[in-house]
């Protein structure tokens, strides 16, 4: 470093992490797009759990069918299970891209980006403070469509416990801890496809090709998971895991797939931030 | 057309290390070379305007003065710490309003300005409210503060934008075309922050194509001109190279121009007067011997160059043949039509 004579010499500050994050929560949550998702997406439990009620009290003298949505009725805990693991079909890998794309993509494209990289905020805590935004607003969307679910559950079906898809009968409070176990499992999968849609989010100015891309991925990815021939394909699709999510409600838990699953969205994940870090320390701002 | 010509002109010597330094600063963009052989310098309390005409690379050049573009070759020195590497150490000091503003529509002026306080490492938490009360006051958006910034005028958002410059005390200031879309009263109050800036110790770097701005408010300036620098140094100096003239304005013009030979003074009659060259000899002299003579004198000024005729000969090379077509124009369309 070369010897100066300015007149105090420089010393390298950095703002807190904490207001950082509380600033983007912030500005995340004051986004629009941001709160119709979250709204439209806790209205997908009660939708789903009046549908349930109705057509149960329809047939109510025809024998019940197989699957999970003639579980549901009369498990009111079952609703939000079913509605987590349905959404995570389309809805919320949507949600998941759609925050990914507006934290880089979307802040190039409007210029703000480059308002925090003057401030400085290094590069590296930049993603950082993304990947906290898209996470936690992520988890708050599946936290949230749990708790309407539950409600909803209670409310329209009734929940005196939880029957499990292997028959059993589980308390209350074992139910509300699948429920939680759901909300986990589900807000992983949801972790890793934004990880990969915030690497993509990384490398362009357009929002629209990050859903484009991420959307891409979940569609391809359960295309080639049911052609029989590409089965050696399965273990690396990032869609393969996100069927067995429904394993929570069997008895007893099923710790193997559950664990798979959460090791394969962990390995999306790494590959996700590595690639988005890569892109975002050398990228022109 | 002598003294200052393509190249550097020798800023005086600086007994402080300069503002913001650049080397063979070169920007490759796709094969399109956007910046070339670049060596600039920001004195340390100056005011430079960067002037140049559109696409002459003076938004890259601030870029990569800020460590937002990674230079193809070439050096950047800010407040003396190496680009892009230093950004942790020199960022936090330099301010800075490039490429317009850049807000979220959906916050307003108040909202966006504290989401870039939070990010601002000079700031305490506890000061942002007053930091952003201030900056806002000191762009005159007070009133406007609480509108979602998607409702702002033009010049509102480049107000706003200068207010993010202005959140904390800096050392040094960089405005890429801070007057763009803003009114004259705007332009005025531009130009006012810009000198309360300078008399604070400031330096400010100003891009612009605007030439009567920079003429009014900087004290250096560099010319840019399809990627490289064309010239640089003070702005007094600068034009002062161009002419030694003084414009004499009298009713007398022949006594005046006689008195003035026999001091073996060489002056020449102008329309309303004369003008005298001032090689060999300095203006009071002029009007010593003039009124000596028992000549009236009007009006004694001495005559610029101005900025326009130095930035038009500097970049003329990219308008010759815009100028050539307009000439052809002109002798195509008859006299009497025109």
């Amino acid at each position: 470093m070369t010897a100066m004579t300015v007149p105090a010499p420089l010393t390298a500050r950095r703002a807190p992490l904490p207001r950082l994050m509380r600033s983007e929560l912030r500005m995340m949550l004051r986004r629009p797009r941001t709160l119709i998702g979250l709204g439209l997406l806790a209205l997908v439990p009660v939708v789903a759990g009046i549908g349930i009620a109705i057509a149960t009290d329809a047939n109510s003298d025809e024998p019940m069918g197989q699957g999970l949505e003639t579980l549901v009725a009369g498990n009111g805990l079952l609703l939000p299970v079913f509605a987590l693991v349905v959404s995570l079909n389309m809805l919320l890998p949507l949600t998941g891209a759609m925050l990914a794309a507006d934290a880089l993509a979307g802040e190039t494209a409007h210029g703000t980006l480059r308002n925090l990289l003057t401030a400085p905020v290094g590069r590296a805590r930049l993603l950082a403070v993304k990947a906290f935004g898209v996470a936690t607003v992520s988890l708050l969307a599946t936290l949230l469509m749990a708790v309407t679910g539950t409600i909803a559950g209670i409310l329209l079906l009734g929940g005196e416990g939880m029957l499990t898809s292997s028959g059993t009968q589980l308390p209350f409070l074992d139910g509300v801890g699948r429920v939680l176990l759901t909300v986990v499992l589900v807000t992983v999968q949801v972790w890793a496809l934004a990880a990969v849609a915030l690497a993509v989010s990384a490398w362009t100015e357009h929002p629209l090709i990050v859903v484009v891309v991420s959307l891409g991925l979940v569609i391809v990815s359960g295309v080639l998971s049911v052609i029989p021939a590409l089965d050696w394909l399965d273990p690396v699709l990032i869609t393969t895991s996100w069927q067995s999510v429904s394993d929570v409600v069997r008895d007893p838990l099923p710790t193997g797939s559950i664990t798979e699953g959460l090791l394969r969205a962990a390995c999306y994940i790494v590959i996700g931030y590595s690639l988005a870090l890569s892109r975002i320390l050398t990228r022109d701002g | 057309m002598s003294g200052v010509s393509e190249g550097t002109v020798a800023a005086p010597a600086a007994a402080v290390p300069p503002a913001a330094r650049t080397r063979g600063l070169r920007k490759v963009y796709r094969g399109t070379v956007a910046v070339d052989s670049v060596d600039l310098e920001v004195p340390t309390g100056a005011v430079l305007g960067m002037l140049g005409p559109n696409g002459s690379g003076k938004t890259t050049t601030i870029r990569m003065l800020l460590g937002l573009v990674t230079p193809t070759a070439g050096e950047v020195e800010l407040l003396g710490q190496k680009m892009p590497d230093g950004a942790a150490l020199a960022l936090p000091e330099v301010g800075a309003l490039v490429e317009g503003p850049g807000f979220h529509p959906f916050l307003s002026g108040r909202e966006n300005l504290m989401r870039v306080a939070a990010a601002e490492p000079l700031l305490a938490s506890a000061r942002i409210p007053g930091a952003v009360a201030d900056a806002l006051e000191r762009v005159g958006l007070t009133r406007a503060a609480g509108r979602r910034y998607r409702g702002y005028s033009l010049g509102m958002k480049q107000r706003l934008g200068l207010a993010s410059a202005l959140l904390v005390p800096r050392r040094f200031v960089i405005l890429d075309e801070p007057t763009n879309g803003l009114d004259p009263a705007g332009t005025r109050e531009v130009r006012a922050v810009i000198a309360d800036l300078h008399a604070a110790g400031t330096t400010v770097l100003v891009s612009s194509h605007l030439l009567a701005e920079v003429e009014a408010t900087c004290t250096h300036v560099a010319v840019l001109n399809q990627g490289t620098v064309v010239a640089q140094g003070e702005l007094a100096a600068l034009l002062e190279a161009g002419s030694a003239n003084l414009l004499v304005t009298t009713p007398e013009v022949t006594r005046a121009v006689e008195a003035l030979r026999d001091h073996r003074i060489p002056a020449r009659a102008v329309p309303d007067g004369l003008r005298v060259d001032l090689t060999a000899t300095t203006a009071p002299q002029v009007v010593e011997t003039l009124v000596h003579a028992g000549v009236p004198v009007h009006e004694v000024r001495r005559q610029r160059t101005g900025l326009e005729d130095l930035f038009a000969r500097l970049t003329e090379d990219t308008n010759v043949i815009e100028d050539a077509a307009l000439d052809d124009l002109a002798t195509l369309i008859p006299e009497d039509a025109r």
